[in-house]
């Protein structure tokens, strides 16, 4: 078994064919960050990949009355992040799945179930799975609506090009930049805010 | 980018691929290499399932698929290598490709069917007229050295004739004698485009080759005898320096001077020679009105061959008085032959004083010393080539009397020979190819009706003459002369007439306007037309001594007197 499959970071709340979403502790919390490959393991022996769109935290009745309040002791505080009942929400875009030891960039056949366990992927498979069959599962982000889906896609092509990078592999990188402006082409407010945001990475 | 090009050229590697266009438009080819590596005008070749497509960029348009990515300047606002990545996605070159002609290449040589289809076509597929189109994203790439041979031929210095070189590649470009002299042909550009030294090295290629006579009318003597280029101060060699005994210097009248050189002989026309026919054909020059043929065919009728000279023996307006103190015309006036001959005495006078300008002509003799009009056409029969030096005699006149009795000779003559080797199943006549410069002088509008050459270029084909017109006003050409020319080699021309008379009659001309604009001077040409499998801009070949020994080999150059005398142990100076 490999390493990462030790690093469960959530259970599922709900899913759906396209996302779903997980639930953590808060000390669960400071490794899974926006854009990261992470999968569920299902139990056919298939897992189902997903790109981390999205983190939230709900409040609940005592964060509440704990804003209100005129002074909060600090052992309130981290009461209540570690101990709360409510848990952080990891939203979650499914990216593709494997099955058989093969990759695929196509929604997965059948969403995860709910107590499944999300982890995250390491650098290797991170290297893999954005390896395999080109760049075809940025249909998948360029096609989210009402999200930040420039920052999702430098948040993820830094951690996938620094992992690339890691493995002596320059021209992954590139690629993923000429495959976006191939399909943004035509559209000239987007992919210039997506250009504006790599831009940064430089 | 001179390494660059390197680099594509020598691994000929795709420059692009189809996206689009047709036949009639044009393909449009996406380029994937800096517009820079192309120039309009290149060779390309589009290689799409078992045909071989040969086209000509005829332009290069920069695009993009939203304008706002070509307003922005990205370099400024991105990092070098994301701005780098919008050329060729976003902002693009895309080259105008004109289909010329395709190849049927059969399957791969070792493939299942290839043999198959070997047995179905045991000679190599020519190259046919474009007609139809290669498939969507078939790669293109700049034609090599094959490939050029493959359509142009390659050199053999004898009919395959390399005149110049692609302008990115350099390779050669050739085109074949025998079927340049098939057909009419013309060498065009403005003055110092280097038409001159084009053709004299198509003409020492047609010379060197051997299967063909020219007759060159020389206007400046400037073909046979070596001369210094006015642009460059060098020396350029004539062709008869060069080809010794196998090119006769002619000059017309006995005064014309070739310089250091002896001419071969000198032309003198006997009288005799002049036929009603080479009068009327000046009708124009000679302002004669109508009446002039009925009074020329009554002299040759009366006077038979002598009629020019008797003619010309007769006073005009000579009276004497009668027995009966009357005034009537003598016995050795043009009035008292008129009245005999019974013709108008008035219409006759008028034709003797017109011809008066002829008739003082001093290469028009009574008799010749020598058989020089003959002589012109036993040597072309023979395969010795002529040049015609007008000296000089350098009026229309001129040009035309001695042009149109002397072509008007060998029109007879090459007809006659024709038709022998018709009824006999004998040998065709040597194809004889009439240089003409300056031709417009002969061909333009108003003297074009008064000259053999519209009929040599219209009807001689299949007796073998051809003309070989060299000008820098295409446009004063006679549309009738400038449409039966099947080869045409035009340096820059700046005139839009001139550039429209060039190309007329051909296909794609509106793709190949700019490309004759943008010729440089002295450097490039393009050939086109009937002779040429298809249109094609070159630098042309320099005519220089690396020409000469490449065309003569350093062992077939004769020697001058000068160099025999230096191998020898003289001195130059100890010759005088």
């Amino acid at each position: 078994m490999s390493e990462e499959t030790k690093i469960p970071i959530g259970k599922l709340l709900r899913a759906d064919s396209r996302q779903f979403v997980a639930g953590c502790r808060v000390k669960e919390l400071e490794t899974p960050a926006l854009g990261a490959l992470c999968k569920v393991k299902m139990e056919d022996g298939s897992d189902i990949f997903g790109l981390i769109t999205n983190i939230q935290i709900n409040d609940d009745g005592l964060v509440k009355q704990l804003v209100s309040g005129l002074s909060i002791p600090s052992e309130y505080t981290a009461d209540n992040r570690y101990n709360r009942n409510l848990p952080v929400e990891i939203y979650v875009l499914a990216v593709g799945f494997q099955r058989a030891g093969r990759l695929y960039h196509r929604l997965p056949p059948r969403p995860p179930l709910s107590l499944d366990a999300l982890y995250l992927c390491d650098d290797a498979e991170l290297v893999r799975f954005t390896n395999s069959g080109g760049y075809g599962y940025f249909r998948h982000i360029l096609r989210l609506e009402d999200q930040p889906v420039e920052e999702l896609l430098v948040a993820h092509l830094a951690q996938a090009r620094a992992a690339h990078e890691l493995q002596g592999n320059r021209d992954w990188y590139g690629g993923a930049c000429q495959e976006l402006i191939t399909l943004l082409r035509d559209d000239y407010p987007r992919l210039m805010n997506v250009l504006n945001a790599l831009a940064e990475l430089e | 980018m001179i390494e660059l090009n390197k680099q594509t050229f020598e691994l000929n590697k795709p420059i692009g691929y189809v996206v689009g266009g047709g036949l009639e438009a044009n393909l449009q080819v996406r380029l994937t290499v800096p517009p820079q590596e192309v120039q309009e005008g290149a060779f390309v070749v589009i290689d799409s399932g078992t045909w071989r497509f040969y086209g000509l960029v005829t332009d290069l348009q920069l695009g993009s698929t939203d304008p706002r990515f070509a307003d922005e300047q990205s370099e400024l606002r991105l990092p070098a290598g994301l701005a780098g990545l919008l050329h060729g996605q976003t902002l693009f070159t895309n080259l105008n490709v004109m289909p010329v002609l395709m190849i049927d290449r059969g399957p791969e040589p070792g493939s299942l069917g290839y043999e198959a289809w070997r047995q179905e076509h045991p000679e190599d597929a020519a190259p046919v007229t474009v007609k139809t189109v290669p498939s969507h994203h078939a790669p293109v790439r700049l034609a090599d050295a094959d490939d050029i041979a493959q359509i142009f031929g390659e050199e053999d210095n004898h009919n395959i004739f390399c005149v110049g070189h692609t302008r990115e590649q350099g390779h050669p470009v050739c085109l074949n004698l025998e079927k340049l002299v098939q057909r009419s042909s013309g060498i065009f550009g403005t003055t110092g485009s280097g038409k001159s030294f084009l053709a004299r090295m198509i003409l020492a290629g047609l010379i060197h080759a051997g299967h063909t006579a020219t007759l060159i009318f020389d206007m400046h003597n400037e073909y046979g005898p070596d001369s210094i280029s006015s642009d460059t101060s060098q020396a350029v060699p004539g062709l008869k320096g060069k080809f010794g005994s196998r090119v006769r210097l002619v000059g017309l009248g006995a005064k014309t001077d070739f310089g250091k050189l002896p001419a071969d002989f000198t032309l003198e026309i006997a009288q005799s020679d002049i036929t009603s026919e080479d009068i009327l054909l000046l009708s124009e020059e000679l302002n004669l009105n109508e009446t002039a043929a009925t009074v020329l065919s009554a002299l040759e009728r009366d006077l038979g061959d002598q009629w020019f000279s008797e003619f010309a023996d007769m006073r005009n307006g000579a009276m004497e008085q009668n027995e009966d103190g009357k005034s009537v015309p003598a016995p050795d006036s043009v009035a008292f032959w008129a009245n005999q001959a019974g013709v108008n005495a008035k219409s006759a006078e008028a034709l003797r004083s017109k011809l008066d300008r002829v008739m003082r002509k001093d290469y028009l003799v009574r008799s010749t010393a020598t058989r020089g009009l003959q002589e012109v056409i036993d040597s072309l029969e023979n395969g010795i080539h002529v040049i015609l030096s007008f000296g000089n005699y350098g009026n229309d006149l001129d040009y035309l009397l001695v042009t149109n009795l002397l072509t008007r000779k060998i029109r007879d003559r090459w007809k006659k020979l024709t038709e022998d080797s018709y009824k006999d199943k004998g040998k065709q006549p040597r194809p004889l190819v009439v240089v003409v410069e300056e031709a417009h002088k002969l061909l333009n509008r108003g003297m074009a009706s008064q000259t053999i050459f519209s009929t040599i270029a219209r009807e001689m084909r299949k007796y073998y003459v051809t003309l070989l017109i060299i000008d820098q006003r295409p446009s004063q050409i006679y549309d009738e002369v400038m449409s039966q020319l099947g080869t045409r080699i035009s340096g820059s021309l700046g005139d839009e007439d001139d550039i429209n008379a060039v190309l007329s009659g051909l296909p794609g001309r509106s793709a190949l306007r700019g490309m004759l604009a943008k010729l440089q001077p002295k450097e490039e040409v393009l050939m086109l037309g009937w002779g040429v499998p298809m249109p094609i801009p070159i630098r042309s070949r320099r005519y220089d001594a690396r020409f000469w020994q490449q065309v003569l080999g350093s062992q077939e150059q004769p020697k001058t007197i000068a160099e025999i005398n230096r191998s020898l142990g003289f001195e130059a100076d100890d010759t005088d």
